[in-house]
C-alpha cells in the first residue's frame, strides 16, 4: 500500500496482513523441529564457536576414509581401512558426537524453557520426542553411514571394473547401512534419553561420555568375575555400547575377534531393546505430568 | 469489543477443577467470556496461570470442561493450538539464536510452510519494533526486546486469540508503556483477541474491555470493564464558583451531596441518585442558584473498586492495596 509518491521513490506502509496461506499438519511440524534441531546441533546460524566441535569430528571421521581411498588409488593391493576397522574405530568419535549433539537438542530446550512454547503449538509431546530422535538419528547417520558409503564407493570405483565391483559388493553396502543405522539410532537414543533429564548441557555431555567409558569397564569387570560361567559372562556385552557395537560389526563383516562369539541376532536384539527402552523412558518423561 | 452474535465465546468453562495434591488451584470455575480483550486479574496464586495452561492444553484439569473459541480444549486441543498464540511469563527464548530464526521456526511449528514462515517472521518482527535487530542474537537483547520477541512468536502464525501471561514483567516504565501499546494495537488494529493475565490493575485497565477476577481459584468477578451507561449509578457534579447555594438547594429537595474523594478535584461532589427526577432536580438547582454546571456524569466503578470489592483487603492490607500490583 503506497502512502506517498515522491520524486525519488515511494514510501510504503507495511500494514499488517493476515495470513491466508496453508497450515500444514503434524508431519510438517515434526520435520521442522527435526531440521531446526539438526541445524542448531551443527552450529548453523550460530556463532563460529558452536561449529568447531562438530566440524572437527566430521573431519576426524572423513580424513581416514579419504586417506584410505587415496592410498587405494596408488596401491590397489594395499587395504588401509576395511569396513570392520572403520566401524570399530568410529565408536569413540560417534560417541563424542552424540554426546555433543544430544544435549544441544534436548537439554537446551529445557534450559531455555522452550517446552511450554512447543507444547502450546500443534505438535504433541510424543511427536516432540519423535522429532528429536529423528534429528539425532539422521545427524549421527551422517557420521556413521556416509563416510562408510564413501569408502565403499571409492573402493568400487578404483577397482579394475568399477561397475562390476560395485555390483558385486552390494552386500557390503547393505551391511554398512545396517551397521551405520543401528549405531546411529542406538547411541543417539541413549544420548537423547540422558540429555532429556537435565537442562545443563555440560552435565549431559559428561554423563554420556562417562557412561560410554564406564559401561565398558563395568562390562569387562563383570565378565572377568564370571570367568567360571562363560555362557553368562558372554552376555555382559549387553551393558556396554562399545562391546555391543563391536559384536555387531564383527559378525556383519566377519571379524571373529570383534564378534567375540556373540551372535548377530543377540547384538542387534540388544540394540533394538535399548532403543525401545530409551524411547519409552522419554515418552513417559515428556508425558503431561500435571 | 467484538459482538458478532454467531461467533463462539472466546472462553467457556464449566465447573473447572484443578488440584495440585491437596491444593485446590481452580475451584469449580464457570466462565463465559465474550470475544474481547480480556484481562485475567488476581493476586499471585489465584489460579491465573493454571487456567491459561488448561486452556492451552498444557495441563489437564481434574474435572469440568473448558472450551476456547468454541472448541473443547482437550478433545480439539491440537486444532485449537493452531489458532491460538501463547506468550509465557518466563524468559522462554534461546540465547544463541537470532530473533528472525527463532520466530520463523515457531511459525513453522504452527504449521506455516518454510518460506511463508520466514516472511511472516520478518513482518511480525517489524510490527513489534524489531525490524533492525532481527538478525541479532537474542542473548544481546534487553528485557524489553526479549518481551517483544516473545510477543512476536505468539502472533507470528496469525492466531485468532493470543494468551499473554504477565507481558510487562520486568519492564521499565517506558518499556511497559510500549508493550501495552503493542498489545492494544494487536487487539484493536490487527483484530486478534487478547487474554491478558496480570496482577497489575493498570495493565488490564489500559488494554482490556472485559475482566475476570480470580481469587483462591474461584471466579469472584467476570464482567465488562467499562459500563458506558448505568442508570442507577450515583452522579458526579461540579459547579463553578461557590457550591454552597447549589448544595443547599439540593438538600431542600432531599438530595445529599458528599465530596467525591481525594482522587477527584476538591470541588467535585457525588449525589446519590433517587429515581428519574434526580437529574431534573440538579438542573433546576443549578438554574435557580445561577451556578454554572461544569460536570454531570454517572459515577463509574474503577477497576480498583471492582478488585477491592471482589478480592477484598486483608487485615494486613496486603491485598488489593492500590493501583499498582494487586498483591
Amino acid at each position: 500500500m503506497s502512502a506517498s509518491t515522491g520524486q525519488y521513490g515511494e514510501i510504503f506502509d507495511r500494514g499488517y496482513l493476515h495470513y491466508g496461506g496453508p497450515r500444514l499438519g503434524q508431519t510438517h511440524a515434526v520435520w521442522a523441529l527435526a531440521r531446526y534441531s539438526m541445524a542448531r546441533a551443527l552450529g548453523i546460524r550460530r556463532p563460529w564457536t558452536a561449529k568447531i566441535i562438530p566440524m572437527l569430528l566430521y573431519a576426524a571421521v572423513a580424513i581416514p576414509v579419504l586417506i584410505a581411498v587415496g592410498i587405494r588409488a596408488f596401491f590397489p593391493a594395499f587395504e588401509f581401512l576395511d569396513y570392520a576397522a572403520f566401524f570399530g574405530a568410529i565408536f569413540l568419535l560417534v560417541g563424542i558426537f552424540v554426546a555433543m549433539i544430544a544435549p544441544e537438542m534436548m537439554s537446551s530446550d529445557r534450559h531455555d524453557r522452550l517446552l511450554p512454547l512447543y507444547f502450546s503449538r500443534p505438535i504433541g509431546r510424543s511427536s516432540y520426542v519423535v522429532a528429536k530422535l529423528l534429528a539425532a538419528g539422521l545427524l549421527t547417520l551422517s557420521m556413521s553411514v556416509v563416510p562408510a558409503v564413501v569408502l565403499w564407493f571409492g573402493n568400487g570405483l578404483l577397482a579394475d571394473e568399477p561397475v562390476a565391483a560395485l555390483r558385486d559388493s552390494l552386500d557390503d553396502l547393505g551391511r554398512i547401512a545396517v551397521a551405520g543405522t543401528m549405531i546411529a539410532f542406538y547411541l543417539g537414543a541413549i544420548a537423547l534419553m540422558i540429555s532429556s533429564f537435565t537442562g545443563r548441557k555440560s552435565i549431559a555431555v559428561g554423563v554420556i561420555i562417562l557412561g560410554f567409558v564406564l559401561s565398558e569397564s563395568l562390562s569387562l569387570a563383570i565378565s572377568e568375575a564370571l570367568r567360571d560361567q562363560p555362557d553368562l559372562a558372554r552376555w555382559t556385552f549387553a551393558i556396554s555400547p562399545s562391546r555391543t557395537i563391536a559384536a555387531m560389526v564383527g559378525q556383519l563383516f566377519d571379524e571373529p575377534d570383534l564378534a567375540a562369539d556373540i551372535p548377530l541376532n543377540a547384538s542387534l536384539g540388544v540394540m533394538a531393546v535399548v532403543i525401545a527402552i530409551c524411547c519409552v523412558v522419554m515418552f513417559a518423561w515428556y508425558r503431561r505430568r500435571d | 469489543m467484538h459482538a458478532e452474535p454467531n461467533q463462539p465465546l472466546s472462553i467457556e468453562t464449566s465447573a473447572l477443577v484443578k488440584r495440585y495434591g491437596d491444593v485446590l488451584a481452580l475451584d469449580h470455575v464457570d466462565l463465559a467470556v465474550p470475544r474481547a480483550a480480556v484481562g485475567l486479574l488476581g493476586p499471585n496464586g489465584a489460579g491465573k496461570s493454571t487456567l491459561l495452561k488448561i486452556l492451552l492444553g498444557l495441563s489437564r484439569s481434574n474435572g469440568g470442561t473448558a472450551r476456547v473459541l468454541g472448541r473443547d480444549a482437550v478433545v480439539h486441543g491440537r486444532e485449537l493450538r493452531m489458532r491460538v498464540g501463547y506468550m509465557p511469563e518466563t524468559d522462554a527464548l534461546p540465547d544463541n539464536a537470532t530473533a528472525a530464526d527463532f520466530v520463523s521456526h515457531m511459525a513453522e511449528m504452527s504449521g506455516l510452510p518454510r518460506r511463508a514462515a520466514r516472511q511472516r517472521a520478518a513482518d511480525v518482527l517489524y510490527h513489534v519494533g524489531l525490524d533492525e535487530e532481527r538478525y541479532r542474537l537474542v542473548k544481546g537483547f534487553s528485557t524489553g526486546m526479549k518481551q517483544r520477541v516473545k510477543l512476536a512468536q505468539a502472533i507470528v502464525h496469525d492466531p485468532e486469540l493470543v494468551f499473554l501471561d504477565e507481558p510487562t514483567n520486568g519492564l521499565d516504565p517506558l518499556g511497559r508503556e510500549e508493550m501495552l501499546e503493542l498489545i492494544d494495537r494487536i487487539h484493536r488494529q490487527l483484530g486478534i483477541l487478547v487474554v491478558l493475565s496480570s496482577h497489575i490493575l493498570d495493565d488490564v485497565e489500559r488494554v482490556c474491555d472485559y475482566v475476570v477476577v480470580l481469587d483462591g481459584g474461584r471466579v469472584v468477578a467476570s464482567q465488562p470493564l467499562h459500563v458506558p451507561d448505568d442508570d442507577s449509578a450515583d452522579l458526579h457534579v461540579r459547579v463553578d464558583g461557590n457550591p454552597d447555594p447549589f448544595l443547599d438547594t439540593l438538600r431542600e429537595v432531599g438530595l445529599e451531596a458528599r465530596p467525591a474523594g481525594i482522587e477527584y478535584s476538591s470541588d467535585e461532589f457525588v449525589i446519590a441518585r433517587r429515581g428519574d427526577q434526580t437529574l431534573d432536580a440538579i438542573r433546576d438547582a443549578a438554574a435557580a442558584t445561577g451556578s454554572p454546571l461544569r460536570l454531570l456524569r454517572p459515577a463509574t466503578r474503577s477497576l480498583e473498586d471492582l478488585y477491592v470489592d471482589s478480592v477484598g483487603v486483608g487485615a494486613n492490607g496486603a491485598r488489593g492495596n492500590g493501583r499498582g500490583a494487586a498483591t
